[in-house]
């Protein structure tokens, strides 16, 4: 159980330690967090807590920094300046402690076209270590089943991105990172989606939401902010 | 063991892609052969040229098979995932390094054998060859591992991976050649064996650790 695995890590993290004084634990922590490609500033000072069970709404136009901010605690991208956190593990210093309790759901989906789903999902369990035999459930929960052994080239935009959320099912995350979780699902696939924010926020974890849509997030999300040129511009709960 | 597991899943699936898609082994075994074949012709194809020709092609295929190997990784947008899972990247080097090792073997074995058909070069001391183009492979994939991920953020990296893959790879055609020509000859060439071993250790000590480096965001 990911929850107790990482129980330790509450109690010793000064991170979590400190807000356990003030309040509710948080499971995301950026202070002053920044990132720059060259001369362009994609996110600036971005300082924030994702408390447990929250579901938090990123929004914000094309460009204003939804995207980097995710993949950096998801540390697909280091920090220029600033810290972050994630289940009081530092992004940079601890990145492999960071991957093992958070999933990160991007735009693009990510399976390899010439693998079926299960074969995709197989490697996904061998990478996390989860148990194989749980590939056929979780195929069949995200309405794959009767696909799962065709590759993935055949599979239509909205069936690899259920393939992509069985992944991060598979994952059993404490925090989700979904970058446009909605896009190319039908009504089914975003109740998939709903279900992962559930059964995240029930793991007492935290997830970050980003779209540009918030319609489609709604009753989802506790708290929303707004990223506007890579800056924080608004929040609200 | 979960290093293990996770690194045996790695090379499945570069050997199953590459058994469904036959994008490495091809274009690089169709090149080397094309390079065999320019070389011979230009050389006569005598068997006193049969050593050169051989590491030679097989260098240059090595090159396009390590890019290539790299580059299909980021077609799909499946690095970033592969990245982001729990556990060491080095697990992920390993997983490369090794599916290439078997690709680049394969593709070894190949060029020998047309190179012995083409040129009816003697297949005198095979062992020894064999034993050369095992412990060549596992350098080259290693450290053709290693250059393609280095590589993966610059511009124009796909251009620049043969600029170093080369002049890093002489040690390896240097020994793979003498090792050969001694061979054929029925002599031994102790310090060029060696030459082949601390190549191979140098890149699979240092390579798991700079991919690492390499491949951070």
């Amino acid at each position: 159980m990911p929850v107790a695995r990482h129980a330790e890590r509450v109690r010793a993290s000064p991170v979590w330690g400190t807000r356990a004084a003030s309040g509710p634990p948080s499971p995301v922590v950026t202070e002053g967090l920044g990132r720059r490609f060259g001369p362009v500033v994609a996110l600036h000072d971005v300082t924030l807590r994702v408390q447990q069970g929250q579901c938090l709404l990123l929004v914000g136009p094309n460009g204003s920094g939804k995207t980097t901010l995710l993949r950096v605690l998801a540390t697909a991208l280091r920090p220029t300046e600033g810290r972050a956190w994630v289940w009081g593990y530092e992004v940079t210093a601890e990145g492999w402690r960071v991957r093992e309790v958070c999933a990160y759901l991007g735009t693009a989906p990510g399976v390899y076209g010439a693998l079926s789903g299960f074969e995709n999902l197989r490697l996904a369990a061998d990478l996390c270590g989860k148990p194989v035999g749980r590939v056929p459930e979780l195929l069949a929960r995200v309405g794959l089943m009767p696909a799962a052994h065709r590759l993935v080239a055949s599979y239509s935009l909205g069936m690899r991105r259920r393939l992509a959320l069985a992944r991060a099912f598979l994952q059993e995350p404490l925090v989700a990172l979904l970058d446009e979780p909605f896009v190319g699902l039908d009504e089914e696939g975003r109740e998939l989606v709903r279900q992962l924010v559930e059964e995240v926020k029930s793991r007492a974890g935290a997830v970050v939401l980003a779209t540009h849509d918030g319609d489609r997030a709604r009753g989802l999300y506790d708290r929303v902010v707004c990223l506007e040129a890579g800056s924080l511009r608004a929040a609200g709960g | 063991m979960r290093a293990a597991r996770r690194v045996l899943a790695l090379v499945r699936k570069d050997l199953v892609l590459e058994w469904r898609g036959r994008d490495v082994l091809v274009p690089a075994g169709a090149f080397g052969l094309a390079v065999l074949l320019v070389l011979g012709l230009v050389s006569g194809g005598g068997p006193q040229d049969a050593p050169t020709l051989l590491w030679v092609s097989v260098l240059l295929a090595s090159v396009l098979a390590a890019g290539r190997s790299a580059e299909r990784e980021g077609e799909e947008g499946t690095l970033e995932v592969l990245l982001l899972y729990p556990g060491s990247r080095e697990d992920l080097f390993w997983g490369r390094h090794l599916a290439l090792c078997v690709l680049l073997g394969a593709l070894a074995l190949g060029l020998w054998a047309a190179q012995l058909f083409l040129f009816n070069a003697p297949a005198r001391g095979w062992p020894a060859v064999l034993l050369a183009g095992t412990l060549a492979t596992v350098g080259l994939s290693a450290s053709g591992t290693l250059l393609a991920a280095l590589l993966g953020h610059v511009r124009a990296g796909r251009l620049l991976l043969p600029l170093l893959f080369l002049p890093t790879s002489v040690p390896v055609l240097l020994a793979g050649v003498r090792l050969t020509e001694a061979a054929a000859a029925g002599t031994t060439l102790g310090p060029w064996w060696g030459v082949l071993v601390v190549f191979d250790l140098l890149f699979l000590l240092v390579g798991p650790v700079l991919f690492e480096v390499a491949v951070e965001g």
